[in-house]
C-alpha cells in the first residue's frame, strides 16, 4: 500500500496516534471478520440512551425512586449494555465478507436469520468511507458498498481500521472497473472546496431559511413593541427549526472537497463525522442546478445529483439529499458537472417554453417552465424564485411519464416526466401543452433507446472487447 | 381504439393504436371491496339508531350523504376501470389510466428489472389479475389490473423475455 509514504486522501483521522488493539480476523478461505471492537461500541452506544430516557422521565421516576435512580440506571446500563454487545458478539461472528472467485463481493451475516448477499461489483454505484467522531479518534471507519439493483442493494461494513477500509475500497473499485484486485490507491487532484464563510452564507440565504428568519425578527419585535409576550413561543418554532437546519447542514458538509481521481469523482466533506465518497465516471442518474433568490447576487448554485442506491426512499429512515456540491459560483459548478456529463452544454440548448396559458395553472413560474434537449441530455427548468434547472441523459432513462391533473386538463396542458432513480433530482417538464408533451415523450423514448444502444461506462477502465454485461 | 369508450381518440394520452382494455371484471371485483367497506358504514349507521339520545335526523343525515358517495363511486369504479389501457410496441410498453388524474406511462422494455403478478381473495375468485413493472426509478408506476390469469401470465413472460433481450445496465 502507497499510503505508508503518502497520506491518504481516503478518511479523516485525527492524527492522534491512536489504535485498538485486535485486527480483523481472516479465515484460511480469506474470508474477513469486520473489527472486534465492534460489538462494544454497540454495546456502549446504548449509555446515552438510556440516561437520556431517565433524564426525559425527569420528576416522576425521581419521586418514585428518589436517589435509589442512580443505582437503577447504572444496573439498566450495565444490564442493556451487555445484552446488546452479546447480542452484536453473535452479529460480529457470523459476518463474513470477501471476494468470491468470480470477482463478485460476498457478505454473510445474520444471527437468527442468515443471509448471504452477492454484489454484482460491475453494478457497482457508489463506495463510501464514512467515519464518525469517535470511529476518527482511534483511526476507524465503516465502508458503505452500493450498486445498482432493487431493494436492500447497499452493504455497510463497521467498523474497520481505517487502512482496512482504504484497501477494501480500492480493491472494490479496481475490480469495478475490471481491474484484477490488488491495484494501489488512485492519485486524485482537487477541483473545488467551498469556503467556510461561503456554506455559512448561503445556508442562511436559503430561500425559506432567510424567510423564517425575517419572520420570527418581525414576531419578535411585534410582540416587545406590543408588550404581549404570547408571540414567544412561537419565535422559538419560527426561529428554532431554521437554525437546526443550518447548523446541522453546515456540520454535515463543512469543508466539502470534490476531487477527480481515475476511479471517479471523490467527495468528501463532514465536522464531527467525515465521509468520503467516490463515484465511479457515469454512475451519476441526473443532475439539478438550485438557485435561490438571494444567491444570485454571488451567482451561486448548489448541485444536487442522483446516484442510485444513494439517498433514495428505499434507504432506511432518512432520505439524503445526495450533491455534488452545496455551494458554488456556477462556472465552476459547471465545469464540475462536465466532469460527470463531458459536452454538456447548457448555453447551446434550445428551450421550448410552456405555452403562455400555462399562467392560470402557475401564476408565478410560468415563465421559467421549459425544456430542452441536445444529442445527449434531456434538461428542463422551472421555479421563479429559486431557480431549478434539471438534467437527465438520455442513456439514464428509465421510464416516460405523461400526466395530467384536473386543473391542467381545462387548459389542455400535462406534465412530461423522464424518470430517474430515486434521489433528489425529479426531471419534469410543467405544463406544457398536452400534445407537445406527449410528442416530446415519444421523441425522448426514441432517444434513449438510441443511447442505451451505445453506452459504455459499465467498466469504466477496461478496454471495450465485449459491449455491455 | 373504440374500446376506451370514454376517451375521445385525439387525445393526447390515447393516439397509439391498439390499445387493450383491461377486463370489466375489474369493476365487479372493485364493486365488491367497495361494498365490503360499505358494511363498516352500515354498522355505523345501525349503532346510530340504538344508541339512545341520538336525535332521529343524524343516523337519516349520515345514511343519505354515504348513500350518494356510494353511487358516485360506483359509477367512477365503472369509468376508471374503462380508462385503463396498454398497448406493447416493439421496444416499450404503454399503459394509460385515469379520469380525473390522467397518465400515461411509456417503459421501455430493456429498462424492466422484474415484472410482478399479483391477485388479491376476491380477484382470484372473480379471475382477474394485476401485472406490475418495476424498474430502477421508483415513479414508473405502471401496473396493470384487470387481466384474466392467462393473459397476465402470457403478457408477463412476454415483457421479461423481450426484458432480457434488451438488457442494459442502469
Amino acid at each position: 500500500m502507497s499510503n505508508a509514504q503518502q497520506p491518504s486522501p481516503i478518511g479523516d483521522d485525527l492524527g492522534l496516534g491512536l489504535t485498538l488493539p485486535g485486527d480483523s480476523p481472516s479465515d484460511a478461505l480469506g474470508r474477513r471478520h469486520v473489527h472486534p471492537i465492534t460489538p462494544i461500541v454497540h454495546g456502549v452506544s446504548v449509555v446515552p440512551v438510556i440516561v437520556l430516557l431517565v433524564v426525559a422521565s425527569g420528576g416522576g421516576v425521581l419521586a418514585a425512586f428518589g436517589w435509589g435512580i442512580v443505582p437503577i440506571t447504572v444496573l439498566a446500563v450495565v444490564v442493556v449494555g451487555l445484552a446488546v454487545t452479546g447480542w452484536s458478539y453473535l452479529a460480529w461472528r457470523n459476518l463474513w465478507y470477501w471476494f468470491d472467485d468470480d470477482g463478485d463481493f460476498r457478505v454473510d451475516s445474520g444471527v437468527l436469520t442468515r443471509k448471504q448477499r452477492r454484489l454484482q461489483l460491475s453494478r457497482l454505484q457508489a463506495v463510501d468511507v464514512a467515519q464518525p467522531l469517535f470511529a476518527r479518534l482511534f483511526s476507524m471507519a465503516e465502508v458503505s458498498i452500493e450498486v445498482a439493483g432493487s431493494g436492500d442493494s447497499r452493504v455497510k461494513l463497521r467498523y474497520l481500521k481505517l487502512a482496512q477500509a482504504r484497501s477494501l475500497r480500492n480493491e472494490v473499485l479496481a475490480r469495478a472497473a475490471g481491474l484484477a484486485g490488488d491495484v494501489e490507491e488512485a492519485p486524485e487532484s482537487a477541483l473545488a472546496t467551498v469556503p467556510t464563510r461561503d456554506l455559512a452564507v448561503s445556508l442562511v440565504m436559503r430561500t425559506a431559511t432567510a424567510g423564517l428568519l425575517l419572520l420570527t425578527v418581525a414576531i419578535f419585535v411585534f410582540t416587545v413593541l406590543s408588550e404581549g409576550w404570547g408571540g414567544l413561543p412561537l419565535v422559538l418554532i419560527t426561529g428554532g427549526v431554521p437554525i437546526l437546519v443550518v447548523a446541522s447542514e453546515f456540520m454535515r458538509y463543512f469543508r466539502f472537497t470534490v476531487s477527480q481521481s481515475p476511479d471517479g469523482l471523490r467527495l468528501r466533506f463532514g465536522l464531527a463525522r467525515t465521509e468520503t465518497r467516490t463515484v465511479p465516471p457515469g454512475r451519476v442518474q441526473a443532475i439539478e442546478f438550485v438557485e435561490p433568490l438571494l444567491w444570485r447576487r454571488w451567482n451561486w448554485v448548489r448541485v444536487r445529483i442522483n446516484i442510485a442506491g444513494v439517498g433514495g426512499e428505499s434507504n432506511g429512515n432518512q432520505k439524503e439529499e445526495t450533491l455534488l456540491i452545496p455551494v458554488a459560483p456556477l462556472p465552476v459548478a459547471i465545469s464540475l458537472v462536465h466532469r460527470l456529463m463531458p459536452g454538456l452544454d447548457l448555453d447551446a440548448l434550445d428551450w421550448h417554453p410552456a405555452p403562455e396559458r400555462s399562467r392560470r395553472r402557475a401564476f408565478i413560474q410560468w415563465r421559467r417552465l421549459a425544456v430542452a434537449w441536445d444529442d445527449s441530455v434531456l434538461a428542463t427548468r422551472s421555479g421563479r424564485f429559486t431557480r431549478r434547472l434539471s438534467v437527465i441523459p438520455h442513456v439514464r432513462t428509465q421510464s416516460v411519464r405523461v400526466t395530467q391533473g384536473p386543473w391542467e386538463r381545462m387548459l389542455d396542458l400535462a406534465t412530461m416526466h423522464a424518470d430517474s432513480t430515486p434521489g433528489p433530482v425529479s426531471v419534469k417538464a410543467l405544463h406544457l401543452d398536452a400534445h407537445y408533451a406527449r410528442e416530446v415523450a415519444d421523441e425522448q423514448v426514441a432517444r434513449a433507446r438510441q443511447a442505451r444502444g451505445s453506452d459504455t461506462t459499465t467498466h469504466w477502465a477496461k478496454p471495450q472487447d465485449h459491449p455491455d454485461i | 381504439m373504440g374500446s376506451l369508450t370514454d376517451m375521445t381518440p385525439d387525445t393526447a394520452f390515447t393516439y397509439e393504436l391498439g390499445w387493450i382494455p383491461v377486463s370489466p371484471r375489474l369493476a365487479v371485483a372493485r364493486r365488491i371491496s367497495l361494498a365490503l367497506v360499505y358494511l363498516i358504514v352500515i354498522a355505523v349507521v345501525v349503532a346510530l339508531v340504538l344508541i339512545p339520545g341520538v336525535p332521529t335526523w343524524v343516523p337519516v343525515l349520515v345514511a343519505a350523504i354515504a348513500v350518494v358517495i356510494f353511487i358516485w363511486l360506483w359509477w367512477l369504479i365503472g369509468r376508471r376501470v374503462r380508462s385503463f389501457g396498454y398497448a406493447e410496441r416493439g421496444d416499450d410498453l404503454l399503459v394509460t389510466s385515469g379520469i380525473l388524474f390522467r397518465r400515461l406511462v411509456i417503459v421501455p422494455y430493456g429498462r424492466m428489472q422484474l415484472v410482478d403478478v399479483q391477485a388479491g381473495p376476491i380477484d382470484r375468485w372473480l379471475g382477474v389479475t394485476t401485472v406490475q413493472l418495476h424498474t430502477a426509478a421508483a415513479t414508473t408506476d405502471a401496473s396493470i389490473p384487470g387481466l384474466v390469469p392467462d393473459v397476465a401470465v402470457e403478457l408477463r413472460d412476454r415483457l421479461a423475455r423481450r426484458g432480457e433481450e434488451r438488457s442494459t445496465g442502469l
